[in-house]
């Protein structure tokens, strides 16, 4: 089984490296195919070791080498399967196999279509050592790695300023969060001893609170970066400047839900610590809901997928900061399935309307574009929670969890999400594949995207609409590491009431959305409206004004900060001090130099008033001397010592 | 056969320097790599012969100088130093391998094998006089090299930087004297009422001192190590020198000449001086994060690209600071194994802005833009240099910049918190240098047909690449051997400590190791 | 009044001060040997003077040197003086200052 282990670990490594001796070359489909190839077989080795977990409730551990030793720490390059890392194998290496394929056609055109699939597989490499680590150290190794790949690949097309500003922007935010990460993982080493999972979890339960609630809220600000929870989530919306594939493996699948897989990964240091994990849940709660108003009159349709990942991101959070650990993970799951497909759904809508994304310049794309008009669709009947599709079983859990634990206001704003969730959602479909051809006015000829990359995307569709009914079998396997709490309303009427509701309201929200795009005559916003011009519009479009916040009480002021301190401090205190000193000294030498003008008679005159300070001086110590008894006398009346 | 190998290392590159004036220019270059490949392997076989499971010295010579004043050619290598010498000879290959076509190129080269024996012998001295005749030697070649190859206000950079340097060194002098007559005083035989004039260090390592002296010989000290690091706010002298310095001098100053003040306070002060180090580690600690955060930023205002690796380099130096200053065991090697990082790193990082001042004799950040797509195997170093400078874990700066600040952490939990925002300045400044050079479209004309690194630049290049991610993932062959080493002073530190805190602070290991017996 | 050692003392001092003042303000270097030789004489008298209050004859002795070695540095001093004058034509102190600094 090891075998196995290093199989899934390390062929993504082998496809990135194999892309990258081809990166500096032009396009070689070879390079795309390979890395493709090595993922599909790191995912059939993941299922494999999924299966042998299944089968034998067990999990793998090996330990490969020393990393670091040195006094008393010591971190090996430890890896582990079990049963929470098994899943998000899974889910990595097959959303990142079919986004690989995709990506074969959806890059075809691009002249650094190598480099593409060097940094791609990179970035699963380092998802991997993320999620198989048995160490935080071995997670933090995954945790700035994607940081890095993420960095890459946001700012794949490196010409295009935007895409660069918002690389670098991921990068820095993520930074900020790791720094808090990097602190928790300090706070576990001194106060347990080591970094392993294992041991470091054992040793939790006899800490203080105060130092365990510290942990836990590192550890979590660590997670808000990653996961782009506020107020570190400006970056995640300004990370759809790189390829759509980028933004669907990356900044919805997988890397932002490194955040709750830690949640979860820790979960017996959070259920020491409820009070963070009810912070947790507050806000992931005020996230989805925050997030979610925000994608309601977005005009771009790659930010409105991102800003409700942003919104899952929140009940992934909400689940697992109340306890609810399994429910969390499966959200993840399935989350990961029908975004991923939305994204490449979108990424197939970007390709036909030459790279636009204003759903405004779309509109009635379902004739031209089936296959993508159903699988979008689906997934945003996913995403939205119907029966029987992924979303219904694991977002109405979450509803359920906050239901159950009495957190009422939680629960009911989770509940007015879901509604705006398939508002949205639904708004973005009818305005691209609904209503009048729009696309007609700008002159673009859409088209179907290649047939392999619709074929590609249909495990994630079939896994959009069956996932839930894995739950069964899922539940059993993580229960064996996480918390087996089970979350049923316990009265049978309440919870048909709640689902029924949950139900009717979303449907509600679908409907309105279709009846506003896609059956009424579509207004395209041009900021004459009433609406338009409410506090609450501008609000909800400029984001809350929060991007402009850091911009204006950040970013610029560390700038001017910066330059203050090179010119004015840098230059003008502390070297000019230095340099000062050297004048001084040098401008002692120049203006006493008048004394050594060889004239005998001056010379003789300093002579003589040297012997006579010498002189006065050997006066004054002897009159000190001798009267020393009466000055100290005169000292001591004053109060001197 | 083995006992006299540091002296060899010391003076080998030194002779062939007086030699090499009689070689003639044209083949001088062939020389000069072949006399300091011959060093380098002489120091790796140093390593290969280096016992490293023991903590002590290595390799002692003995031989006396002026005995009856305690003066003596006492050289030797342990676990602390050895690297640092390996990393010597490492890049004065480097440097004279990669070294572009200057005026006086024979010139250049005698005076890099001087520096180098200057170099190798501050590593090795375990005589103060020694060290301190080595210490001051090495402002010399340094001085010509800025002087006479370096850019416009040369001049008063190189005589900034000799006057700046040989200033605190001066006071450390004074130190050590005053530490010999210390140690003079304490060994008086009431019998004969004469003492023992020594300067050998591992005498004066275990000579126990009153607090007040340490804290004032520990001040002398500081002094001249402060300055050579540089600590804030000491540091102006380096932008100046890098500034103006030629590439090759700014490499061999951050990569191995910063190190000699960071390896000096583990050598001396640390060991020497337990109660005052303690005493002292929350202002330098304070310190060190203003060099952390500020030149950070300060780097980042920079139009030079050059000046921001510069400041970048005294914004590391801050945490190499910070970890030997937490007085633990993982804080100093991670120091140690920082020094080691930061000298690869940076040098590599000078070595790279060369490459583009020798295409366009600029280094202003202004005149580029989109090298990525002209320049990629450039651009993919620089990019992995640029992530080992913000410590990226799998690189050799992460290994170093983590252990360090996690040592530091056992001693203050606030201080490191600040510290560590140097993992989030450093990527904002080394990020937007790297976009404004490789982002964006080309804009300037003369940039649209540079050539690519050549093969000389990749000869010196791919090496620091290999190290670099290589000791980022394997670091345990540099590392034991540093441990032991340290795990020896730390121990040491302990048992000469005499203040309450002292004991405290500095972890008891024998102890440790014997309740984990138990 | 009987003259005593104070008179002896105050005559010194009154001396030295002539002698000084001629050190500093006299620009000819012939009137500064002058001063000079006031100055060394106001010594003597003070040692001659201390040396018989105290019946000790060192000081007396001291007086003697003193007035040898002044006369061999006039001696050396005025042949120099006339090398000067013969080269410069004038022994004004402000016109010597070769080393200037």
């Amino acid at each position: 089984m090891e075998m196995f282990l290093y199989i899934a670990l390390f062929a993504p490594l082998v496809g990135s490296m194999f892309a990258a001796l081809f990166s500096a070359s032009p396009k070689t489909l070879i390079a795309g195919i390979v890395p493709s190839a090595l993922l599909f077989i790191s995912f059939l080795a993941s299922s494999i070791l999924l299966a042998y977990v299944l089968k034998t409730g067990g999990s793998i551990h090996v330990e490969m080498m020393t990393w670091m030793a040195t006094g008393d720490l010591y971190i090996p390059f430890g890896f582990m399967v079990d049963q929470v890392s098994v899943t998000m194998m899974m889910v990595v290496t097959l959303v990142s196999t079919v986004v690989h394929v995709y990506a074969i056609g959806y890059m075809s055109h691009d002249k650094a279509f190598n480099r593409f699939f060097a940094w791609l597989s990179a970035f699963v490499f380092s998802m991997m050592i993320l999620v198989m680590s048995d160490n935080f150290a071995g997670l933090f190794i995954g945790w700035e790695g994607v940081g890095l790949c993420s960095w890459g690949l946001i700012g794949f097309w490196y010409h295009k300023e935007v895409a660069t500003w918002a690389a670098n922007e991921a990068f820095i935010m993520n930074r900020i969060a790791d720094l808090g990460m990097l602190i928790g993982i300090f706070l576990v080493y001194w106060n347990t001893g080591t970094l392993q999972y294992v041991e470091a979890f054992a040793a939790m339960p006899s800490l203080e609170t105060d130092i365990l609630t510290w942990m836990g809220i590192f550890l979590f600000i660590g997670a808000m970066g990653k996961s782009a929870q506020f107020p570190l989530h400006t970056w995640l919306a300004d990370a759809m400047e790189g390829p759509t594939p980028v933004s669907a493996l990356i900044h919805a699948a997988t890397m932002v839900t490194a955040g709750v897989y830690l949640i979860v990964r820790a979960n017996p240091l959070y259920d020491l610590i409820p009070h963070v994990g009810l912070f947790i849940a507050s806000l992931g709660a005020f996230v989805a809901l925050f997030a979610a108003s925000m994608a309601l009159v977005n005009r771009d349709m790659k930010r409105i997928i991102a800003y409700s990942t942003l919104s899952q991101l929140g009940y992934m959070f909400v689940a697992a900061g109340l306890g609810a650990y399994w429910v969390a993970l499966f959200h993840l799951m399935a989350h990961a399935f029908f975004k991923a497909l939305l994204f490449l759904g979108a990424g197939n809508v970007m390709h036909a309307m030459n790279d636009e994304l204003d759903p405004f310049k779309m509109g009635g794309l379902s004739k031209v574009m089936k296959g993508t008009f159903i699988m979008m669709t689906i997934a945003s009947v996913a995403l939205a929670g119907i029966f029987p599709l992924a979303g219904f079983f694991s977002k109405d859990l979450i509803l359920e969890v906050g239901f159950i634990q009495n957190h009422y206001i939680i629960y009911t704003v989770l509940l007015f999400t879901a509604g705006l969730t398939a508002f949205y959602s639904f708004r973005l479909v009818a305005l691209i594949f609904h209503g009048e051809e729009r696309y007609k006015l700008f002159g673009i000829d859409p088209h179907e995207a290649y047939k392999f990359m619709l074929v590609a995307m249909t495990p994630l569709l079939l896994l959009a609409i069956i996932a839930g009914s894995l739950k069964g079998t899922y539940f059993d396997m993580v229960t064996i590491v996480l918390p087996a709490t089970q979350y049923h309303v316990h009265s049978a009427v309440v919870y048909w009431i709640m689902t029924i509701g949950t139900q009717l309201f979303v449907i509600g929200a679908i409907a309105f959305a279709y009846k506003k795009y896609a059956l009424s005559e579509v207004k395209v916003p041009d900021g004459t409206s009433a609406m338009e011009n409410s506090f609450g519009y501008k609000l909800l479009k400029n984001q809350y004004y929060i991007p402009q916040f850091y911009e204006n009480y950040l970013v610029k002021p560390y700038r001017e900060l910066s330059l203050a301190f090179w010119k004015e401090v840098d230059m003008k205190i502390v070297d000019a001090t230095v340099d000062g000193i050297a004048k001084a000294i040098y401008n002692t030498g120049e203006n006493t130099r008048d004394m050594q003008n060889g004239n005998l008679s001056t010379m003789l005159k300093w002579m003589v008033a040297g012997a006579v300070g010498l002189l006065s001086l050997a006066v004054v110590f002897g009159l000190a001397v001798k009267f020393s008894s009466e000055i100290e006398f005169f000292l001591s009346t004053l109060g001197v010592q | 056969m083995f006992d006299y190998i540091l002296s060899t290392l010391i003076f080998f590159p030194a002779l062939a320097a007086v030699f090499g004036f009689m070689i003639h220019k044209d083949s001088i270059r062939a020389y000069g790599v072949t006399v300091s490949a011959i060093e380098l392997a002489l120091s790796l076989w140093l390593w290969f012969i280096f016992d490293s499971n023991v903590a002590g010295m290595q390799f002692m010579e003995n031989l006396p100088l002026l005995p009856a004043f305690g003066i003596n050619y006492i050289v030797g290598v342990d676990g602390i130093s050895l690297f640092i010498v390996i990393l010597a000879s490492f890049f004065t290959l480097i440097g004279i391998a990669s070294l572009t076509d200057t005026k006086k190129v024979k010139n250049m080269i005698i005076t890099l094998l001087f520096l180098q024996m200057t170099m190798i012998g501050v590593f090795v001295a375990l005589d103060a006089i020694l060290f301190y005749v080595f210490w001051e030697l090495s402002l010399v070649p340094m001085l010509y090299i800025i002087g006479a190859w370096g850019g416009e206000k040369r001049i008063y950079a190189s005589v900034k930087f000799f006057l700046y340097t040989f200033t605190g060194s001066l006071v450390m002098l004074v130190g050590m004297l005053f530490m010999a007559y210390f140690y003079y005083q304490a060994t008086i035989d009431p019998i004969t009422g004469v003492g023992i004039w020594s300067f050998a260090i591992l005498d004066w390592h275990r000579l126990i001192l009153p607090e007040t002296y340490q804290l004032w010989l520990f001040g002398a000290f500081f002094m001249g190590f402060a300055i050579k690091v540089p600590m804030f706010p000491f540091h102006t002298w380096l932008p100046y020198a890098h500034g103006q310095a030629p590439t090759i001098g700014s490499v061999i100053l951050a990569a191995i000449l910063l190190k000699m003040g960071t390896y000096a306070f583990i050598r001396f002060s640390l060991p020497m001086f337990p109660d005052a180090s303690v005493y002292f580690m929350f202002p330098i600690a304070i310190i060190a994060i203003i060099m952390i955060i500020y030149t950070a930023m300060v780097a980042y205002a920079q139009e030079d690209v050059k000046q921001v690796v510069a400041y970048s380099s005294v914004s590391h130096m801050g945490v190499i600071i910070l970890g030997t200053f937490a007085l633990n065991v993982e804080g100093i090697s991670g120091s140690i194994f920082l020094m080691i990082a930061h000298g690869v790193v940076s040098g590599a990082l000078f070595l790279l802005v060369g490459v583009i001042y020798d295409r366009r004799h600029t280094k202003m950040m202004s005149e580029f833009g989109g090298l990525a797509s002209v320049m990629p195997i450039y651009a993919t170093i620089f990019g992995v240099m640029l992530m080992a400078s913000v410590g990226m874990p799998l690189t050799i700066n992460f290994v170093g910049e983590f252990l360090s600040l996690l040592g530091f952490y056992q001693q203050s939990h606030i201080l490191t918190l600040l510290a560590g925002i140097a993992i989030i300045v450093g990527a904002i400044y080394m990020l937007a240098a790297y976009k404004r050079l490789f982002f964006g479209e080309v804009t300037n004309e003369k940039n649209k047909n540079l050539p690519d690194v050549n093969k000389r630049e990749l000869v010196a290049l791919i090496p620091l690449t290999i190290i670099t991610i290589w000791l980022g993932i394997y670091p345990k062959p540099v590392l034991e051997p540093i441990n032991n080493s340290v795990e020896y002073v730390v121990q040491l530190m302990h048992d000469k400590s005499i203040t309450e805190e002292a004991k405290t602070r500095i972890p008891n290991l024998v102890q440790a190791s014997m309740q984990e017996v138990n | 009044m009987e003259i005593g050692l104070n008179h002896y003392l105050v005559l010194s001092t009154i001396l030295f001060a002539i002698g000084l003042v001629g050190v500093m303000r006299r620009k000819n270097l012939l009137l500064l040997f002058f001063a000079t030789e006031i100055l060394l004489n106001s010594v003597n008298i003070a040692f001659a003077a201390i040396s018989h209050y105290y019946g000790d004859l060192t000081g007396q002795m001291f007086a003697f040197f003193v007035i040898a070695i002044a006369a061999s540095e006039v001696a050396v001093g005025l042949g120099l003086l006339i090398v000067w004058h013969k080269r410069h034509g004038n022994i004004d102190l402000d016109n010597m200052s070769t080393m200037r600094g």
